[in-house]
């Protein structure tokens, strides 16, 4: 699920860090792909009707095929080189967040019986949505699929999120592709939002860039993760009547999330019971990953079309001639060679801010402070406003 | 304060025609040495420089260097409205958000003046390493642009490699391949029809068609062009502006690559 709100507390404070830009832009970029929320994603998005999914003659449910096969193929076509980053065993700290969408699950089944006997499409729609689940079959089959067409696939111990970011860290991967917030907490030093949209979406793709966000937020790395706490997020509940832009003005205060807990009356604002935030703060920086080293090289190797054929065609009743254009698409791309960047050759770009601007916020910012010490409820991000649009639905995860 | 006369007002719009397509929206720097402009297209495959000379302006005066964000959509779309022979002249207050353009026409019955918004924006700078060119050619700009319109209908990538026997442009694609040399020639009657070619060493490299197709927007700039390449760098791709300075566009090429471990490491 990620963190509550982070999205818009960085448009509001830090929006320089979100940078839009052309899903063609990625070509010859190495990224890891979080399968397992997008895989996630394609059971609910991909040829969903109701309870119906996309399926072959017999029943068995291909929408995370049909949404895997097509979407990977396109950024492949694009010159991409993707890695995908499967979800291992949950951390024990997400057993609560575990149990409590298991218990939403049951009631939408519930609601879900309920509807369909009233015949109420709209209930169908709603509930359904809730009650997809990402089964291992589902994972596997991916990982079969994926390893047909070339691509790369790895198991995370634990969080794929986690393993994803651990790979940006140490440089084998530019950036991570996932709609979960929680991948800059991990410490991803890029994120990629909307990479795996459909390009009927013609959506562009968002770029979070980490080290920027800090500089702007003012705040180091684990008290970032101490925000990202008090947001909200899968390992600890959150102190009800705090949100995000009270978070982030204690921790811009107090400095850490144990020295907020200390200052603030307990009666008002009770921390939940338990609250393990010094464990989340512990896993967030050092999650339970396979260390990049250990990991076997990346390799993008040739699609096996029969292979394809026999799986997508045979087995899923995936139209042939789709299967085969697409896995000429991919072979076709791979003979090309990369475009090359500037930066390889001139050595690294230096942003200069405008100067003009640079005053203007600073002003912007001053304004803000001076309103709110008059009492007035100016909020920080107000005088400059956001400018990154909410996110669309169906990002949410498990 | 800002105050620049240019006589020949009809070369800033070609410069900027030039170059619109590539980049939506850059800062134009002044100083006391002149107008420069570098920005990069958003893929960063290509970047545009350009300078153009305090002394080629009739008159020429900034008091304090200054940054000029604007939009280069609007900036063209202000610099048409001036006739072909007209003067412009350039002003700017130093805190200023707009920047005003005066256009009179050669026989002064007629001034217009527009003012553009000026806007805020980040420049992303590179620093160009000083080159030894492994093989530089000079050709007339209307060949250079015919090369890369033909092509353009055949493929999306072109090799082009200097040899001693010339120049030879190669693509390839669906429909089948292309090729076209280019070879020396100093002694054509006319100076805008001669090709001149240095090389020190051979030289191939891979580019993609529509960038350099993109350059030879700049050819009503100048008579000739001049390409400038070295073995694993960015082609340099230049046209003089009459006395006055230059446009140069750099272009990465494409690289054969089995994997290039580490090659996206964070910065």
């Amino acid at each position: 699920m990620g963190i509550h709100g982070l999205t818009k507390l960085l448009g509001d404070n830090a929006h320089e860090c979100i940078k839009e830009t052309k899903f063609e832009n990625y070509f010859g970029r190495k990224i890891a792909v979080d399968a397992s929320m997008h895989i996630y994603q394609f059971l609910i998005v991909v040829g969903r009707q109701g309870d119906q999914l996309l399926t072959t003659e017999t029943g068995e449910v291909t929408s995370h095929l049909q949404g895997m096969f097509y979407r990977t193929t396109r950024l492949l076509e694009a010159g991409m080189r993707p890695v995908y980053v499967f979800d291992g065993k949950p951390p024990e700290l997400k057993r609560a967040q575990l149990d409590q969408r298991l218990g939403r699950r049951e009631e939408a089944d519930k609601g879900l019986e309920a509807a369909k006997e009233s015949g109420d499409a709209e209930a169908i729609e709603r509930y359904s949505k809730r009650t997809i689940k990402v089964t291992k079959t589902h994972n596997d089959e991916c990982k079969r699929l994926l390893r047909l067409m070339g691509v790369p696939v790895i198991d995370a111990p634990s969080e794929a999120e986690a393993q994803c970011a651990s790979m940006a860290k140490a440089g084998l991967v530019y950036g991570v592709a996932t709609e979960d917030m929680d991948c800059l907490t991990f410490g991803a030093p890029r994120l990629i939002r909307h990479l795996m949209a459909p390009s009927s979406a013609a959506q562009p793709v968002q770029e979070f860039n980490l080290e920027t966000a800090l500089a702007r937020l003012g705040l180091s790395q684990s008290q970032f993760i101490d925000l990202c706490i008090m947001c909200g997020c899968d390992y600890a509940g959150s102190i009800r009547g705090i949100g995000p832009v009270r978070a982030l003005e204690y921790i811009r205060k107090h400095g850490s999330l144990e020295k907020v807990i200390e200052a603030l009356d307990p009666s008002k604002y009770p921390p939940p019971d338990p609250y393990p935030y010094k464990e989340a703060a512990a896993f967030f920086t050092e999650p339970d990953v396979t260390p990049p080293e250990q990991l076997p090289t990346l390799k993008w190797a040739a699609p096996d079309v029969d292979g394809l054929v026999a799986f997508l065609v045979g087995e899923k009743n995936f139209n042939e001639d789709r299967v085969r254009k697409a896995a000429e698409r991919i072979t076709a791309a791979k003979s090309k060679a990369t475009q090359g960047r500037l930066e390889s050759f001139f050595g690294p770009v230096t942003v200069v801010q405008n100067a003009n601007k640079a005053a203007k916020e600073a002003a912007a910012r001053d304004a803000a402070k001076a309103a709110k010490k008059k009492g007035a409820a100016a909020k920080p991000g107000a005088a400059k406003g956001g400018i990154v649009k909410k996110a669309p639905i169906g990002k949410g995860k498990k | 304060m800002l105050e620049a006369r240019l006589v020949q007002g009809s070369m800033l719009r070609k410069v900027v025609d030039a170059v619109k397509d590539l980049v939506s929206d850059a800062n134009i720097d002044v100083s006391s040495s002149g107008f420069s402009l570098q920005a990069m297209d958003t893929s960063h495959v290509s970047l545009i420089a350009m300078h153009l000379r305090a002394d080629a302006f009739e008159h020429f005066r900034c008091d304090r260097p200054m940054s000029m964000g604007m939009s280069l959509a609007n900036l063209a779309k202000v610099l048409k409205c001036a006739g072909s022979d007209d003067i412009v002249t350039l002003k700017a207050n130093d805190d200023g958000d707009t920047v005003t353009f005066m256009f009179e026409s050669p026989k002064e019955d007629r001034v217009s003046d527009f003012e553009l918004k000026l806007m805020d924006i980040d420049s992303e700078h590179l620093g160009i390493p000083d080159t030894d060119y492994c093989a530089t050619v000079t050709m007339p700009a209307g060949e250079y642009a015919r090369i890369c319109k033909d092509l353009s209908s055949i493929g999306d990538t072109v090799v082009i490699s200097a040899t001693k026997d010339g120049v030879k442009f190669t693509t390839s694609g669906d429909v089948g391949t292309a090729n076209v040399t280019v070879r020396q020639n100093t002694t054509a009657d006319k100076k805008e029809d001669q090709t001149i070619i240095d090389l020190k060493e051979p030289v191939a490299l891979t580019f993609a068609l529509r960038y350099l197709t993109s350059f030879a927007k700049a050819t009503p700039l100048a008579t000739h062009v001049t390409l400038s390449m070295t073995r694993e760098l960015p082609v340099m791709v230049e046209y003089a502006i009459q006395d006055m300075g230059h446009l140069r566009f750099y272009l990465a090429p494409k690289i054969e690559d089995e994997d290039m471990e580490g090659e996206d490491e964070a910065p």
